[in-house]
């Protein structure tokens, strides 16, 4: 339980932690970790190196307290058997000038007595006992701590203990000072590589970083659809392959877009001949309908008129009046059909007669009230595809209303301005969601949009569930249409 | 005898028109036409009581034609028979000189009535069609309240409204909400008792609240 506990604070710690230096930037990141070693290492080695130095410097100094200790017990053996306590002195003064490290020496005779030493005022007290040797040891080292630091004192028999001991004292002091310029040297080392490291790794991220900086701006780029700009390649190394990698992607997209593109446009050619032919098919039909078989349907009427005119048989009559009535029939039927297809009035009088015609063919077999305001649209024409893209829009939106809208009422208001033209169906019925609702059901409104697109037009919706829809189409005219008056505002 | 020149660019239905007319004791066909140039050239040399015009003629739109026919024989009288419905054409036809508008689909109840009307100086018009063209001047409904009684904020949105702006650019160009904009479009035209946008835009114009600013 505890251990699980622990092992979640650290994972916790652990993430706080990656937060924190995970959202530094690289540049840092690298810097840091160069830092970090190249201190690690120079503490590390100093450290090692002092040890080692102090070790070594420690048993040189032992080696010399030794040397120095037994060359000066053969060398005072005789003076001290003379009773020479003069040259005792002198030598014990050349010792100490020849060596250096040497902080004293003195000679014990066999008595005990100090018979010469290198104090100038007075011997320390307890010295003598620090530090002895039997006569049948070779020499005796203690390490004596002292007020002036660490002393090896060598104790050495002099004439095989016969004529008593050489005691030499070694101070450690030179130790302590090479301990100390090393140090100071390394740590300095330490510092000098720590600047070259840093100025080093800011290079290094300089170089690492620049290529993948360039690499997010140009993802920012093709993120915003262009697939123009490439990569530069840096090095030869992973980010080289990378950048390689990035521009052969930022190629094969720029290459599927523009297939897309022109996918797009073929498409849009495609469905713009459709429209055209379809368009250019119902007006043969309805004008084929109209002038030919109306044309015999009217014959044949007037024919009939005639022969009930000639022939006054009440038999005859009546059969002639049944005729006719089937005929007229027929021909409104052949009228109407004529004019769904395509009204002869959107070619012949425009967009303006053709909608107040159609919208009153609505009202007329739908309970929809409609209202319709034009704008601008008076003794003007437009292109006659603008016209027949507006009517078709006006009919698509006009017949969802009917059919899906349960409306009480519609209105219909199209505005011509000088370089647009603007169509907007509104109804009061049910709505939807534009959002959620797009394109399943309603292929009215695709069409509508797509109608609009050819024209390079465009198509918003505004609808919720229970408050009405409202279709705002609007498609730009080319400046310099042949409209024969300006449009005006006031009606 | 009324003489009377068949323009239409059906043969047989001439064939069929002039055998009714014929069949009448005042009226003769004495010439026909199956377009634009002959027709008008057949009309100056005939000068004929009554042109029976075709609106659609092979080579030339009879529509159009109407104030050519005035000028080629002017004591005549001018009935189109045609297959258009729409007020537009009859209007077009009425304004360039027309004195009469019949459906052919009732070229064999009404023709020969509104041959012999038109010929008493009068103007004939399909009775389907008189309701389309006397539209415009038909009572409205009076408006409710006055423009002027709305409040500042309900006049700003329903001109807006008026002028074709959609509901988002209205709440965003009058910093409201789309909720508010539909309640102060909506008080506003129930005060004015208007019932669709159509309508709005419609007394806009009556009242030239549509001035470009």
């Amino acid at each position: 339980m505890n251990a699980k506990y622990a092992q979640h604070r650290l994972i916790i710690w652990f993430t706080r932690a990656w937060n924190v230096l995970g959202a530094v930037n690289i540049r840092a990141k690298i810097l840091g970790i160069v830092l970090g070693l190249v201190v690690l290492m120079g503490v590390a080695a100093t450290i090692e190196v002092r040890l080692l130095l102090e070790r070594t410097l420690t048993s040189q100094i032992y080696e010399r307290s030794v040397a120095v200790g037994r060359d000066l017990a053969a060398r005072a053996t005789d003076l001290v058997l003379m009773q020479d306590y003069y040259g005792l002195f002198r030598l014990l003064r050349d010792t100490q000038i020849n060596n250096p490290d040497v902080r004293y020496a003195f000679i014990i005779d066999s008595e005990g007595t100090i018979v010469a030493h290198t104090f100038g005022r007075g011997f320390p007290v307890g010295l003598r006992d620090a530090n002895t040797v039997t006569a049948q040891e070779h020499h005796r080292s203690i390490l004596l701590t002292t007020d002036e630091g660490d002393i090896w004192d060598t104790a050495v028999p002099i004439f095989d203990g016969r004529a008593g001991i050489a005691r030499v004292g070694l101070s450690l002091a030179a130790r302590e000072q090479t301990v100390t310029a090393v140090t100071g040297q390394l740590l300095l080392t330490t510092f000098m590589v720590a600047a070259i490291g840093i100025t080093a790794a800011a290079f290094l991220t300089w170089i690492l970083t620049r290529p993948i900086l360039q690499l997010v701006e140009l993802t920012k780029a093709v993120a915003q659809g262009d697939f123009s700009q490439r990569a530069r390649r840096w090095a030869d190394d992973e980010i080289g392959a990378l950048t390689d990698a990035f521009n052969a992607m930022s190629e094969a997209l720029a290459q599927a877009e523009r297939e897309r593109h022109e996918r797009e446009q073929m498409r849009t050619q495609y469905v713009a001949q459709i429209i055209t032919a379809q368009e250019e098919e119902r007006k043969r039909i309805a004008r084929e309908l109209h002038d030919s078989t109306s044309q015999a349907l009217t014959s044949l009427l007037v024919g009939l008129r005639s022969l009930a005119d000639r022939y006054r048989l009440p038999d005859l009559k009546q059969q002639v009046d049944d005729l006719r009535g089937i005929v007229g029939q027929v021909l409104n039927d052949l009228h109407v059909l004529a004019r769904q297809l395509r009204p002869s009035v959107l070619d012949d009088l425009g967009l303006a007669a053709a909608l107040q015609r159609y919208v009153a063919d609505c009202r007329a077999r739908s309970k929809l009230t409609i209202d319709l305001a034009l704008i601008g649209l008076d003794n003007v024409r437009l292109m006659p595809v603008v016209e027949t893209a507006l009517y078709r829009i006006v009919q698509e939106a006009l017949t969802n209303v009917i059919r899906h809208a349960h409306a009480t009422t519609a209105s219909v208001v199209i505005e011509r301005r000088s370089d647009r033209i603007r169509a907007i169906i509104e109804d009061d019925g049910c709505g939807f969601d534009p959002d959620t609702t797009h394109g399943d059901g309603h292929l009215g409104l695709n069409g509508i949009r797509e109608r609009a697109e050819l024209l390079n037009g465009q198509l918003i919706i505004e609808s919720a569930p229970g408050h009405g829809t409202t279709l705002y189409v609007e498609i730009p005219l080319p400046p310099t249409s042949e409209d024969c008056d300006e449009p005006h505002f006031t009606g | 005898m009324s003489r009377i020149l068949l323009v239409d660019d059906h043969a047989v239905l001439r064939a069929g028109l002039r055998l009714l007319l014929n069949s009448q004791p005042d009226l003769q066909v004495v010439g026909e036409a199956e377009d634009v140039r002959t027709a008008l050239h057949q009309a100056t040399v005939l000068q004929p009581d009554l042109i029976l015009l075709d609106l659609s003629l092979t080579g030339g739109s009879g529509l159009a034609a109407i104030p050519s026919f005035q000028k080629a024989a002017p004591c005549a009288r001018i009935l189109v028979l045609t297959m258009h419905d729409d007020e537009g054409y009859v209007r077009q036809a009425l304004a360039t000189g027309a004195h009469g508008y019949v459906l052919k689909r009732a070229a064999d109840t009404e023709l020969i009535a509104a041959i012999r009307a038109v010929l008493r100086g009068e103007l004939y018009i399909h009775p389907a069609l008189t309701r389309q063209l006397l539209e415009g001047i038909l009572p409205q409904p009076p408006s409710l309240s006055s423009w002027e009684s709305l409040s500042d904020r309900e006049r700003e949105v329903l001109l807006l409204v008026a002028r074709g702006y959609t509901a988002a650019e209205i709440a965003n160009q009058l910093s409201l909400s789309p909720k508010t904009v539909e309640t102060y479009r909506t008080r506003g035209m129930e005060k004015l008792g208007l019932r669709s946008r159509a309508a709005l835009v419609q007394y806009a114009l009556d009242h030239n609240l549509l001035i470009p600013n």
